[in-house]
């Protein structure tokens, strides 16, 4: 991979990097590969926080870029003698330098009136997408001269791609995470725990609200563990086909996908008129709806059992129940629990059924399963309505923040359970 | 054991039955009940009721509108998460590293089990509130805001579903195209994504069922008005609902016929999604009989 003639400063970059096959075209190429990728960076992190590099930077930062492709191009036509291939490149560079020298141009604003929208796009918006989409195309573009041209090529640039999706995947869950945690942390204190609502929300605490929330949670255990284990077991254990067992299977799915207010609905309109607005109205669609996810995981968890075991179960001469008492059942165990705890945890975030059958604002210390409660979700539904009105957003935060910790650390069980207590077969 | 052996197994193997049967009861009594509630506004209103046309001091309930906001948010979501959602899953299940799949899978799926309120409150606070002065919008709670908040929430179950769509190919189907010279990247092109598809068609539309019955997180950020934009595509504007919204924000305040117009709109929202979670099983049980079978 030598370059005919030669070029300035070769020797000096050798002897700086002393690697083995240091080639300078591929130092370009890297070079081309990084700052692309740091242009698509850079677009999206303008585009989250709002800022415009400026005119000048921006023209700078396009120019370097056309400038790398143009070696690259050089690169490649001279020496890896690719005519065809270098096509796109050359229109791929046309553009950086086109782009360099319009983008700055651009008005502040775009105005979409004349599409007869009221809004108008700002300038870093556009930027901003102009660099991520040069950044990636720039990326995968940068990597055919390193791998000459080759399918390799092709693969790098698609799993670059493939990795920059990431970056879009996971920056929402750091976005809510930092702020929860920034926001939220502060609020937390013993107060905040320990004393009731007080002016709407704006002083005192949740208290009441993380007891609510927990009742719901056992009673929908109460209710959900045992109907989805046995409904398992029946699947599993029992019946493996025909069709009312297909039938059931259905049901369990269409169970699974339907909304929590269409389930938060058929509370209000079946339960609330007999019960009230109250715990046990309020766990009753809970437990419906956490019922496949314990139904689904009960499954799996039998499914793990193997056979072996139940059939030397059998040749002892146990019955039918006594084997899945004695032998399926005591293995399953870890896994049914941890599909529990996660579907559990779904449930204690909840908060359009609840708001329909079991909650209210403000409620007196519960005495029976017939009188309502508060609960985190729909506490924290009333202070998001309540931000403008009343100082609610410290308390706000904070309830986020600890609703998220209760399904986090619900979920951190499930997986504690899963680790500690599993059986290999 | 006062019963004989036989007796009692046939009583244990029963409650296991009814049990395993309620699930049918369930579903059988949340459609009659919700369908007995509807029926009045069928009755009153027709075909009407899909009409563009809510007005509950005239008697009209039409929830065209909010069947209107509901495909055009759904659609929204569907172009952020499909692509990243899909992009995701390959390189969870084919390029990542054990260490980095151990890592990245829970932090996905941690994104799936953030409560929908929890994304309504930091829509409401971040999104809107960054939609605002971005697009010079008089308000922030728009279609696009639900559009965003819709399409994050659906990626997780996306990628999640898809990769173990992916994970499901037998080995040697790519170790077969590995030994013919294909690259990696070949393979994951002409072998993965090809016999994955229906496991990754089932993902989609299971995220496509999530984001319609989505709630919380979409009713705080729309302007929950009963309008369609003008022009349509305008995602832009301040206006608009979607059937989940409707439902939540205009439950309890109405009497009478507009409860009952809920209600029928909950109907339509559960044939909706009853028709996808059935399509997706079965799409996500015939990528399992191929290989079982196979």
């Amino acid at each position: 991979m030598k370059l005919r003639g030669s070029f300035f400063g070769k020797e000096i970059l050798k002897n700086i990097f002393k690697k083995r096959n240091f080639t300078v075209e591929k130092t370009f190429c890297y070079i081309a590969i990084s700052l692309s990728s740091f242009c698509a960076l850079l677009g999206f992190f303008s585009m989250a926080f709002s800022f415009y590099i400026g005119d000048v930077a921006l023209r700078i930062f396009l120019l370097f870029i056309g400038l790398l492709f143009c070696y690259l191009i050089y690169y490649s036509f001279t020496t890896l003698g690719k005519r065809k291939e270098i096509i796109g490149f050359t229109i791929f560079t046309f553009v950086v330098f086109i782009l360099a020298y319009f983008l700055p141009l651009l008005p502040p604003e775009y105005g979409l009136q004349q599409y007869d929208v009221d809004a108008s796009v700002l300038k870093f918006i556009i930027v901003s997408i102009v660099f991520i989409i040069v950044g990636i195309i720039g990326a995968s573009f940068a990597m055919k001269p390193l791998f000459k041209f080759t399918t390799k090529s092709n693969q790098f640039s698609a799993y670059f791609i493939l990795t920059f999706s990431l970056v879009f995947i996971l920056y929402p869950l750091f976005v809510i995470l930092s702020n929860l945690i920034v926001n939220g942390s502060g609020g937390i204190t013993l107060n905040f725990l320990t004393e009731n609502v007080l002016k709407h929300g704006a002083e005192g605490g949740v208290s009441y609200a993380i007891v609510g929330t927990f009742i719901v949670i056992i009673g929908t255990a109460l209710i959900a563990i045992p109907l989805g284990v046995a409904s398992a077991i029946y699947l599993h254990e029992y019946a493996k086909s025909g069709p009312i067992v297909r039938l059931i299977r259905i049901a369990t799915d269409i169970l699974q996908g339907v909304p929590s207010i269409v389930f938060g609905l058929f509370g209000f309109a079946v339960f609330v008129p007999i019960f009230g607005i109250c715990i046990l109205s309020g766990i009753l669609v809970m437990g419906f709806m956490t019922l496949p996810i314990i139904i689904r995981s009960s499954e799996e968890a039998l499914m793990c059992v193997p056979r072996s075991l139940r059939e030397g179960s059998y040749a002892l001469g146990a019955t039918k129940w006594q084997t899945i008492r004695r032998v399926v059942i005591p293995p399953a165990i870890p896994g049914i629990l941890t599909g529990s705890v996660l579907g559990l945890g779904r449930a204690a975030g909840e908060t359009a059924p609840i708001i329909f059958t079991a909650s209210i604002f403000i409620a007196p210390p519960p005495t029976s399963i017939f009188s309502p409660i508060q609960s985190l979700s729909y506490h924290l539904y009333i202070l998001t309505k309540y931000i403008g009105a009343y100082p609610v957003d410290q308390n706000a935060w904070a309830t986020a923040l600890l609703l998220m910790s209760i399904v986090l650390g619900m979920n951190a069980i499930a997986i504690i359970i899963r680790e500690k207590y599993r059986v290999e077969f | 054991m006062l019963l004989p052996r036989n007796i009692k197994e046939s009583i244990i193997k029963n409650i296991f039955f009814i049990s395993a049967a309620f699930s049918i009861f369930i579903i059988l009594f949340i459609f009659y009940f919700l369908f007995q509630q509807a029926y009045p506004a069928f009755q009153h209103s027709g075909f009407s009721i899909f009409s563009n046309d809510w007005v509950s001091t005239e008697g009209k309930y039409g929830i065209g509108a909010a069947i209107y906001g509901t495909i055009i948010v759904t659609v929204g979501a569907m172009i952020i998460s499909i692509p990243l959602g899909i992009a995701g899953a390959i390189f969870l299940s084919e390029l990542a590293p054990p260490y980095l799949r151990t890592i990245l899978k829970p932090l996905i799926e941690l994104i799936a089990g953030v409560p929908s309120i929890v994304f309504g409150f930091i829509g409401i606070i971040l999104l809107v509130g960054y939609l605002q002065p971005t697009f010079g919008l008089l308000s922030g709670y728009t279609f696009l805001a639900g559009s965003l908040i819709l399409g994050i929430m659906a990626v997780p179950i996306i990628v999640s579903m898809s990769d173990d769509a992916m994970k499901a190919v037998p080995r040697e189907l790519k170790e077969g195209s590995l030994a013919l010279g294909a690259t990696k990247w070949q393979t994951i092109k002409k072998v993965i994504i090809p016999t994955s598809i229906s496991g990754i068609s089932a993902a989609v539309i299971l995220g496509v069922g999530r984001a319609v019955g989505e709630t919380m997180a979409v009713s705080l950020v729309l302007a929950n008005t009963m309008q369609i934009p003008v022009p349509p595509w305008n995602i832009f504007q301040s206006t608009g609902s979607t059937i989940t919204s409707l439902i939540f924000t205009h439950m309890g305040e109405g009497t009478g016929l507009e409860t009952n117009a809920l209600f029928a709109s909950a109907v339509i929202l559960f044939v909706i999604v009853a028709i996808m979670s059935i399509v997706s099983n079965i799409l996500k049980e015939r990528i399992s009989k191929k290989f079982r079978g196979g």
